[in-house]
């Protein structure tokens, strides 16, 4: 009986093993391929957000206002020697698990895009965000992105008030929302932080005044 | 020959996993909402039913009877896993449209129903045979249940926008509810489509025996 049941556990042992290599092999393959494809995704979004962008500097320091949401990445956009915005990846929860945002910001203080850089909530319904044809306003054809396109960080972002909800999808739509407030706040006290001259609201300090002017003209960067 | 094509044809409506046998019924409901999910779920489900038939059947001699649904489990969920880090590395398209559902094929009833009851039992040509058949019987049923929805749910079949402007989707298609709902109009229809085909084939069978009597 006993040595029945070892040799039992030695045979699945030995399936376990095998589909494990087989795993291993093909993990190993495709891996680099995968990273590839992430950082290709990031880069074209990052051009989409910011088309005349000419390099995307990592930078560091921002800081989450909702501890839910994190902020994998920010970047500092230039386009040549003059900065354009800072561009934020976001992780927050959503209805089908967390979403990924990338999320930039230009010196106005304004959105200048959201992209989507993973999402899982309902296809039909909560993916509709990721939907290029499914719009909000059917007569000037905004996305459910699209809407945030130029819209000030002032602004309530509250859904079914300045925000168009998805239909039959409140929970991505409210999620989306606040995650895209939350890295656009963000952005918003670093350019604060970093700004020579207070702005008008005069949330920061103007204590770090080299920062604007140390735009290096390294063009063609990563 | 004859045989193998027999054993093809089950799957698609006589034996149809979804609308016979009723296996693999959440992934039905849940990925039907656009046709090209449809699609990409049933090629997806195909493939891993496939690779996992073979192997099993291949090995069928060399599996212990008391553990084979744990070995069935490892074969099935290691192809599965394959074909997920395959499409994200080389269709990030599609696997982003498909998101959640490829990890979910190594539950799918169907892959682990017919695995039991076919691959285990029978060599490997029969296997490939009941496969492709499986496979096109659950991508034809989810693709069928997929347009409708997305038609009166959304007003588009595939993204492209069939309806009219002016046609208000009916979103209670989209969801859950409107899945059962049409999966149970499927079921009723595939039910009336094989006693016809039965009724026929009984009155050929007639009829040659009465032009040789």
């Amino acid at each position: 009986m006993k040595k029945e049941m070892a040799k039992l556990g030695l045979t699945l042992m030995l399936y376990a093993s095998l589909a494990c290599a087989s795993l291993a092999i093909v993990y190993a393959i495709t891996k680099d391929s995968i990273n590839r494809q992430g950082e290709i995704q990031l880069q074209t979004s990052l051009k989409d957000i910011f088309p005349q962008a000419v390099s995307f500097d990592p930078i560091q320091g921002l800081t989450s206002t909702d501890p839910n949401i994190k902020f994998e990445a920010a970047y500092e956009v230039k386009g040549g020697t003059a900065p354009l915005g800072i561009a934020v990846k976001a992780i927050g929860p959503s209805y089908g698990g967390p979403a990924t945002l990338l999320v930039g910001v230009d010196l106005l203080r304004t959105i200048s895009g959201v992209r989507i850089m993973a999402l899982t909530d309902t296809p039909g319904l909560g993916m509709n965000a990721t939907n290029p044809t499914y719009y909000v306003n059917k007569a000037k054809k905004t996305t459910f992105l699209g809407q945030f396109d130029g819209k000030a960080l002032t602004d309530p972002f509250q859904v079914k008030n300045d925000v168009v909800a998805i239909t039959a999808a409140t929970i991505s739509s409210r999620s989306i929302t606040n995650i895209i407030k939350a890295a656009g706040d963000a952005a918003i006290a670093y350019m604060n932080a970093q700004a020579s001259t207070a702005p008008a609201d005069g949330s920061a300090q103007p204590q770090t005044g080299a920062a604007v002017d140390s735009a290096q003209p390294q063009a063609g960067g990563k | 020959m004859k045989k193998l094509y027999s054993i093809f044809k089950q799957g698609i409506i006589f034996d149809n996993p979804l609308l016979m046998l009723m296996i693999g019924l959440c992934s039905a409901i849940a990925v039907t909402t656009s046709v090209s999910n449809g699609i990409g779920m049933g090629l997806a489900m195909t493939f891993v039913l496939l690779f996992s038939e073979v192997i099993i059947s291949l090995f069928r001699k060399l599996i212990p009877s008391m553990i084979r649904i744990p070995i069935f489990i490892i074969v099935i969920a290691a192809f599965t896993t394959m074909v997920d880090l395959v499409m994200k590395a080389y269709f990030p398209d599609l696997s982003k449209s498909m998101g959640v559902f490829i990890p979910l094929i190594v539950v799918n009833c169907i892959i682990m129903g017919r695995v039991e009851a076919f691959a285990s039992k029978q060599g490997v040509a029969a296997v490939i045979a009941d496969s492709f058949g499986m496979g096109l019987g659950y991508t034809w049923v989810l693709i069928g249940i997929a347009a409708v929805r997305e038609l009166l749910g959304n007003g588009t079949l595939a993204g492209i926008q069939i309806m009219p402007a002016s046609y208000q989707p009916i979103l209670f298609f989209i969801l859950p509810p409107g899945g059962f709902f049409v999966f149970s109009l499927f079921i009723s229809f595939n039910i009336w489509l094989k006693k016809k085909m039965e009724v026929s084939a009984r009155n050929k069978e007639l009829a040659v025996k009465k032009e040789a009597a």
